[in-house]
């Protein structure tokens, strides 16, 4: 069961910050990079400076695109018409082998098959032009 | 933490009267008009006159720049310190607790602290504002990492911690809806609540679906209304009208770090916030006599009564399906109602109900016996936030 949402023409699209354009590049890419200050910490949401150690040089690096469902809910109502078609679909927090939590939709599940601990890896879906979307699928 | 000398503030401050606006669809009040009807009320129940308040420490409509300026103006008031509050449905305790700082300051003597809103009339204008559901206007909503993956509304990112806590503890949907359904019998008989159909357990998980684990009822009820109380000192409150409802302790405190990390989708900023309060006010969770939670969902009351310490961590379930919240139960919760069925107006409400029960002064068949303590808490701020108030009876 793959759904996608790159043929909806109103699904609201991110507005990249100057601090979180790379993540969106690097999606576009096919990569999944999160930011990781001099002293080795990585971090998410995209921020100016590290929340460990307020270091502010960072590098964008290539995590492992692998992680685990930390929570997990199914949408039964519609809240906008773009995910209508999708109805019921999950939204899911995915602790990264790296550390950071991202919000993001998993696709490849049904809802009742999705469970906390449940391993999942990143897959990447065009969104428009210019935003690529980085949701997760189960870990092959 | 905070310091042992938060005690000095403690029972030095009062709630000399309360008011609240009509409750539900009220299509002819703006959310302002309907503040304006607690805020008057709440001065005529202390016995003072429009001259005696000095002060307006508030939260506004989220859509309101300078909210307390406006409700100034419209109540023809000046004011030696005003100010909106921004900590979500924290906010309503947060303005108490700023009173009782700024009047023991020296800056105030008398202060109108409220909040009200027109949820009810906003949701209902169009389909598309039914859908929306949120209040906070488009430019200040966040840009990315949530929408655009399908994650709208507060339902979710509570509904969230509550799978969590579900598949971690072994919570069930029917101690959640025990949940539901003991603040439902509140409302019956409660003339002012919203919604007053009693609720039984079929009905409960009959519910239509919203998003998983939650349906229908465990989700708070928009309505427009309005709250608000009168601070002054201790001192002060004994000549006035009513019984004094002193502020014994209070709390706060704010998951700014993030409300994903680590364990706080199923351990709110409760349990810090909570420990302040009962710290300041020098009391245990067994002398609690009611408690008015934050319920904004059925889960979030789980999880506070746990954060409180009213049961282990993982036992707020069973102790919410042991009856323990019914009226005549252990711990009677949301003697009003609640957000559930009263009606949500940011956790206004309770606090309202909090200083009724403790004053005695509620019809026999709403009244808690022996009602001394009351807990009182606000969480907001998309699960950020949390501020704790401990009332005692003067």
């Amino acid at each position: 069961m793959t759904q996608t949402t790159g043929g909806s023409a109103n699904l609201p699209l991110p507005t990249p910050t100057v601090d979180s354009q790379p993540f969106w590049d690097a999606c576009r890419a096919g990569e999944l990079r999160l930011q990781r200050c001099a002293n080795g910490h990585w971090r998410f949401p995209p921020a100016p400076l590290c929340p460990e150690c307020w270091t502010r040089e960072a590098s964008w690096e290539r995590t492992s695109g692998r992680g685990t469902v930390i929570a997990h809910v199914t949408f039964r109502r519609v809240y906008h018409s773009a995910f209508a078609p999708l109805i019921p679909y999950t939204v899911a927090i995915v602790e990264l082998e790296e550390g950071p939590r991202l919000t993001t939709r998993l696709v490849g599940v049904g809802p009742d098959e999705v469970k906390g601990g449940m391993r999942v890896e990143v897959t990447f879906e065009p969104a428009s032009d210019e935003v690529t979307l980085p949701l997760f699928r189960p870990a092959k | 933490m905070s310091s042992p000398d938060g005690a000095r503030l403690r029972n030095r401050y009062a709630i000399v009267g309360v008011g609240q606006s009509r409750i539900g669809k009220v299509p002819d009040a703006t959310a302002l008009g309907l503040l304006a009807e607690a805020m008057t009320a709440a001065v005529e129940d202390a016995g003072l006159r429009r001259e005696d308040v000095d002060a307006i420490v508030c939260r506004g409509p989220d859509d309101v720049y300078a909210h307390h300026q406006r409700i100034g103006e419209i109540l023809g008031l000046d004011a030696e310190f005003s100010t909106t509050v921004d900590n979500g449905g924290a906010s309503q305790i947060l303005s108490i607790i700023l009173a009782v700082l700024a009047i023991d300051a020296g800056l105030c003597s008398v202060a109108l602290c409220g909040y009200g809103r027109d949820s009810w009339s906003r949701t209902h204008r169009s389909e598309e504002a039914r859908r929306s559901v949120s209040l906070v206007p488009e430019e200040q909503q966040q840009g990315e990492f949530e929408h655009e993956f399908g994650l709208f509304g507060a339902a979710a990112t509570h509904a969230l911690g509550a799978r969590r806590h579900m598949e971690r503890y072994g919570t069930t949907k029917e101690q959640l809806g025990s949940v539901a359904i003991a603040f439902r019998e509140h409302a019956v008989r409660n003339p002012s609540a919203y919604l007053r159909e009693p609720l039984t357990m079929p009905d409960y998980l009959a519910g239509r679906p919203i998003v998983d684990p939650f349906g229908l009822f465990d989700c708070s009820v928009p309505v427009d209304g309005a709250g608000a109380v009168v601070v002054t000192s201790a001192e002060r409150a004994r000549d006035l009208q009513r019984p004094p409802v002193l502020i014994r302790g209070f709390g706060t405190f704010n998951n700014l770090r993030g409300w994903t990390a680590g364990e706080r989708m199923i351990e709110t900023a409760a349990k810090r916030s909570g420990a302040k309060a009962y710290a300041m006010a020098g009391l245990a969770p067994a002398e609690v006599d009611t408690a008015q939670l934050y319920d904004c969902f059925t889960s979030m009351v789980v999880a506070q009564l746990e954060d409180y310490g009213f049961c282990a961590k993982g036992d707020g379930g069973p102790f919410a399906a042991s009856g323990a919240l019914r009226l005549g139960g252990a711990l009677p919760a949301n003697t009003s109602g609640g957000q559930l069925s009263e009606g949500h107006v940011e956790g206004m409400l309770q606090i309202v109900e909090g200083v009724r029960q403790v004053r005695g002064d509620l019809p026999k068949e709403r009244q808690v016996a022996r009602a001394e303590i009351a807990l009182v808490s606000g969480h907001g701020g998309n699960t950020v936030c949390h501020s704790s108030l401990i009332l005692e009876r003067g």
